[in-house]
């Protein structure tokens, strides 16, 4: 298998809200905060763990396939990526990881405060979908979560983690999400 | 429930009056079939499925036709959407890869490129031991 890495940075607002939010809790980690992709060994759940997650801006962010069986994405809901609502902030830089398969990562900063929610591709009507909090209420730049869209199934709608919860405990994991 | 079995081997036999491609038993199967890998981004080889080929043109329900690491044609599958069944949408006359199935499996999966709705593998082992062969 070939272990394809891409990587993107997300700066939207530039650089001075990045620099603004770089010490606001919590705290940033100089290594890759990892998300997996992950499912039964013959697909009736697929999921990302952790699928609620608090970070700091500029925190650098890894997803990893860690299913062997199947491939997936993870793509920010934004109107430049097959026309969806947008989902993350509007200062912030979309972002799509295309297919990975088994093994492979895709590396991914993001620098603007606020709520941002993703999907995988191939996995939106099993409510495959995870939602990463940068920074906290109150940064410079700050946006909350966007509200429920016509686009969005209710099973997905109801499989993002709350925000407050992810705050919280810093994460959560898909059983708490479910 | 042993025995509903043999009705429901009985039935595919009925329903499938001639393999869905001669030589496939131990060679990849020619054209119109294509490696699934090469037509949607998944592995070459699926853990409990195979190598997958299928005839793009009988998508989502296939056949597909799963090969062990040595090219032994192990198994066939179908891939039936749930919604259509509930939309009473029939498959019928459905191929086989071989006319010779020793068990079955049946269980939900909830996607994949190539058949992204929730849908039910079906899976017809064509040996006693394809099952460990497929399995890694």
């Amino acid at each position: 298998m070939t272990l394809s890495r891409r990587q993107m940075l997300v700066l939207g607002g530039g650089g001075l809200v990045a620099l603004a939010t770089f010490a606001a809790a919590p705290v940033r980690s100089a290594e890759p905060v990892e998300i997996a992709m992950r499912g039964t060994p013959r697909g009736e759940r697929v999921w990302f763990s952790p699928p609620g997650l608090s970070v700091a801006a500029g925190t650098p962010l890894r997803f990893v396939n860690q299913d062997p069986a199947n491939s997936h994405t993870c793509t920010a809901y934004h109107p430049d990526l097959f026309d969806r609502q947008r989902r993350i902030p509007a200062a912030a830089v979309p972002w799509d990881s295309d297919f990975l398969l088994p093994g492979d990562s895709f590396a991914l900063t993001l620098t603007v405060p606020g709520v941002y929610d993703y999907y995988c591709q191939p996995h939106e009507m099993a409510a495959m979908v995870g939602r990463i909090v940068v920074g906290r209420p109150g940064d410079p730049g700050w946006e909350g979560p966007a509200p429920a869209s016509e686009d969005l199934m209710a099973e997905v709608l109801a499989a993002f983690p709350p925000v407050d919860a992810i705050l919280a405990r810093g994460r959560v994991e898909a059983q708490e999400a479910a | 429930m042993r025995a509903f079995v043999p009705i429901l081997l009985a039935g595919l036999a009925l329903a499938t009056p001639a393999p869905a491609h001669e030589g496939a038993v131990t060679t990849p199967p020619a054209a119109p079939f294509a490696k699934v890998s090469g037509l949607v981004p998944l592995p070459d080889f699926i853990p409990g499925l195979g190598t997958l080929y299928v005839d793009p043109a009988t998508l989502p329900a296939g056949p597909f036709l799963g090969y062990d690491h040595d090219g032994r044609l192990s198994a066939t599958i179908y891939m039936i959407p749930l919604d259509d069944l509930a939309a009473g949408k029939a498959f019928d006359k459905l191929p086989v890869g071989t006319d010779t199935v020793t068990g079955v499996d049946i269980y939900y999966n909830a996607g994949h490129p190539g058949v992204e709705k929730p849908h039910a593998h079906v899976v017809l082992y064509h040996d006693k031991d394809a099952a460990g062969r497929l399995a890694k």
